[in-house]
């Protein structure tokens, strides 16, 4: 069956709903929609596929009624996160009530519909809930790969770099850790090779990125 | 039989007939002593109309002058019974002289056991005999007076004077009540005493040539109360039609109410199947759109979308039903199809509510008799009411279960909720009118449910439930008469 793809973004959308027809319709549009859908009559019956399976490859967002027996949409939003899933939600409601709408919010997820918006809010919605994943997906494997590079520094190296990274001289950290200064620009010299930067800007950037000598958070007042 | 034994014969049981229905209105309401003294005034009629015909057929002076002697009997009866009628029946009429009637009536009654021939009268000189009503009837030759007939005169003067003025009096006091009561008054009580009484004392003066009556003029008044009495039937009738209307317009209330509790699960309900029908629609039109649409696919989108239409169309068709105002209508009913319906209407309620509804019913339930609409709203406002109930439980202990099981002869059915039930006292409180828990409340549902559950002739009560802390609400219904379901 050949249906014209009216969505751009790639990525599996999972469809709970304890609501058989309309699982049944909502995935048939979307699927018309070029979307790939895979739907599930519970929250237990995605948690369990997406526990099971080797963690999804492809980008993906979960499309959830807030109202359902069992887990709830809220409900299952936590379970993911527990689980370690990072799916971003869209919730569908029949009835929105603000206070549920708020905690899904705060809990990231990407909208919270009426069942029966249009569909081009609806595909809009989806969209952009696979594209975050998508960006999501695409920072998680750069970091991981930061994070190997990182790893890659031996102790010592790793200590001249916090020095680095918090704008001290050379002098200075000769000083600090009681080594020559030529033995620090060594240092230096091979961090930036592993690391694969060239300036101390760009290191800096990146061990942030990563959370690498992160300081602790200011409270707010 | 002379036509004068015959008449009479016939006043004296129309008298009888209306002593017997006013007897038994009192019987049922004792406080209605009005109805009692008619009553009494009845019975002494059909005596007064026994001793009128013996007067007329007084072979002697003698014979003649013990029936007038026995006549001051249900006289006396008549005039108090109906003096304490007017003012019981009117509650207007001056105390004194009612009290004053009654003493010279006692006087007279006392009197008339003491002197021959009778109190009033000192001798009766010889009989006559006239033609009345085609037969020979007796009447006194010139009567004797002793100076106490002045007294019975009196007292006479004084009974007019009496209702007179108690009939002014209602009449005053206006309202269409009071003065249908004064003419009603009026007419059976006061014009044929005071006929009576002129035409006895025209008698006595021997301006009349025919026998002593009271009856005759008293028909006026056995008339009049028997004409009342049916009356008060009709009203009551009326009455009850209008509680009968009262009571479904009430029942309707209710179920209006519970709906606007559950407005927004209907919401939820209809959203449903619509949003599933707009899904589809929109489904079929990216097909319609693309090269080679698929017809298999469209089909089976169509008949989807016919499916989820007629969906929402039985929780409409379901909400009207229990909005229309309609009076009972008992038919042989299977309790699960109104469990169904209230489970239907409540599902996403409770779902939103984190409350898990079950229900147990026996298998083989015989079926009931019942009205559907009317057992839905009974148990559609437990169900909310056991909701409501355990709105502050901890998530995972919100349950609500409808049970139902066969009796001998009947179908119980009950609602228990995992609340925290409510303290012993109050639980017979619950279905006072007005009594509620709840903010939003009017504490009516559960006096309809009662009253709807009555009409069934089946009983409705809350009780402590057997596991738990909760409240279980009963309510038992009759097996229709048809085969088990």
């Amino acid at each position: 069956m050949s249906a014209p793809g009216i969505v751009s973004a790639t990525g599996v959308v999972y469809v709970v709903d304890d609501d058989a027809s309309f699982r049944k319709a909502v995935t048939r549009m979307l699927t018309a929609a070029g979307l790939s859908v895979r739907s599930y009559a519970s929250g237990t019956e995605l948690l369990a596929h997406l526990s099971g399976d080797a963690p999804a490859e492809e980008s993906g967002c979960v499309l959830a009624d807030l109202c359902m027996p069992g887990l709830d949409g809220l409900q299952l939003q936590e379970a993911c996160a527990e689980a370690g899933v990072a799916l971003p939600f869209v919730f569908l409601t029949g009835h929105g009530d603000v206070p549920s709408a708020v905690s899904a919010m705060r809990h990231g997820a990407v909208d919270f519909l009426d069942k029966c918006s249009p569909q081009r809010v609806l595909l809009t919605s989806l969209e952009r809930a696979l594209e975050r994943d998508t960006s999501a997906r695409a920072a998680r494997v750069r970091r991981g790969q930061l994070r190997q590079r990182f790893a890659a520094l031996t102790v010592r190296e790793r200590e001249v770099l916090e020095h680095v990274v918090h704008g001290r001289m050379n002098k200075q950290i000769a000083a600090a850790l009681g080594i020559h200064e030529r033995t620090v620009k060594l240092h230096r010299n091979a961090i930036t090779t592993k690391i694969g930067v060239r300036s101390v800007a760009e290191l800096t950037t990146l061990t942030r990125e990563i959370g690498l000598f992160a300081e602790p958070r200011q409270s707010c007042p | 039989m002379s036509l004068v034994t015959t008449l009479w014969s016939m006043q004296a049981a129309a008298a009888l007939t209306l002593a017997v229905l006013y007897a038994v209105v009192w019987s049922v309401d004792r406080r209605n002593l009005a109805s009692l003294t008619v009553c009494i005034v009845a019975v002494a009629m059909a005596v007064t109309a026994r001793a009128e015909v013996g007067m007329m057929h007084a072979a002697t002076v003698t014979e003649y002058g013990e029936w007038t002697r026995l006549l001051y009997l249900p006289l006396f009866f008549t005039f108090v019974g109906l003096v304490l009628f007017v003012h019981l029946f009117l509650g207007t009429g001056r105390l004194w002289l009612l009290l004053t009637i009654v003493g010279t009536r006692v006087v007279m009654l006392l009197g008339s056991f003491l002197a021959h021939p009778t109190f009033a009268w000192r001798e009766i000189v010889g009989l006559r005999h006239v033609t009345f009503l085609g037969e020979q009837v007796a009447l006194a030759g010139p009567i004797v007076l002793r100076a106490w007939h002045g007294l019975s005169l009196a007292s006479n003067v004084l009974l007019i004077v009496f209702i007179a003025d108690a009939v002014l009096q209602a009449w005053r006091q206006g309202g269409a009540e009071a003065r249908r009561k004064a003419l009603l008054v009026a007419a059976g009580v006061g014009l044929p005493l005071t006929l009576t009484i002129l035409y006895a004392q025209a008698v006595l003066l021997g301006a009349l040539e025919l026998p002593f009556l009271a009856t005759p003029a008293f028909l006026i008044t056995i008339l009049v109360l028997a004409v009342e009495l049916s009356r008060g039937f009709l009203l009551n009738r009326q009455t009850r039609e209008e509680l009968e209307d009262l009571r479904s317009e009430l029942a309707r209330a209710g179920r209006v109410t519970a709906l606007g509790q559950l407005a927004s699960a209907l919401a939820h309900e209809l959203s449903q199947p619509l949003s599933a029908i707009l899904r589809n629609a929109e489904a079929a039109e990216l097909h319609l759109n693309g090269p080679s649409p698929d017809l298999d696919e469209l089909r089976e989108i169509v008949a989807d979308i016919r499916k989820d239409d007629q969906r929402a169309g039985d929780v409409i068709e379901q909400m009207r039903a229990l909005i229309k105002r309609r009076t009972l209508q008992m038919h042989p009913l299977a309790l699960s199809e109104v469990v169904e319906d209230v489970i239907s209407l409540v599902h996403s309620d409770a779902l939103s509510r984190h409350v898990a509804l079950d229900y147990v019913m026996t298998p083989g339930l015989p079926l009931v008799s019942g009205d559907r609409v009317h057992l839905s709203q009974v148990l559609l406002n437990l169900v909310i009411n056991g909701m409501d109930a355990i709105q502050s439980c901890p998530t995972g202990n919100k349950r609500v279960v409808i049970e139902a099981r066969p009796e001998e002869g009947r179908v119980e059915v009950a609602v228990t909720d995992s609340g925290p039930g409510v303290a012993p006292g109050v639980i017979d409180k619950v279905f006072d009118p007005f009594y509620t828990t709840k903010s939003g409340g009017l504490g009516m549902g559960l006096p309809i449910s009662r009253t709807i559950i009555e009409a069934h002739g089946g009983r409705l009560w809350a009780e402590q439930a057997r596991h738990g802390s909760g409240l279980t609400f009963r309510f038992t219904l009759t097996q229709a008469q048809s085969a088990v379901s």
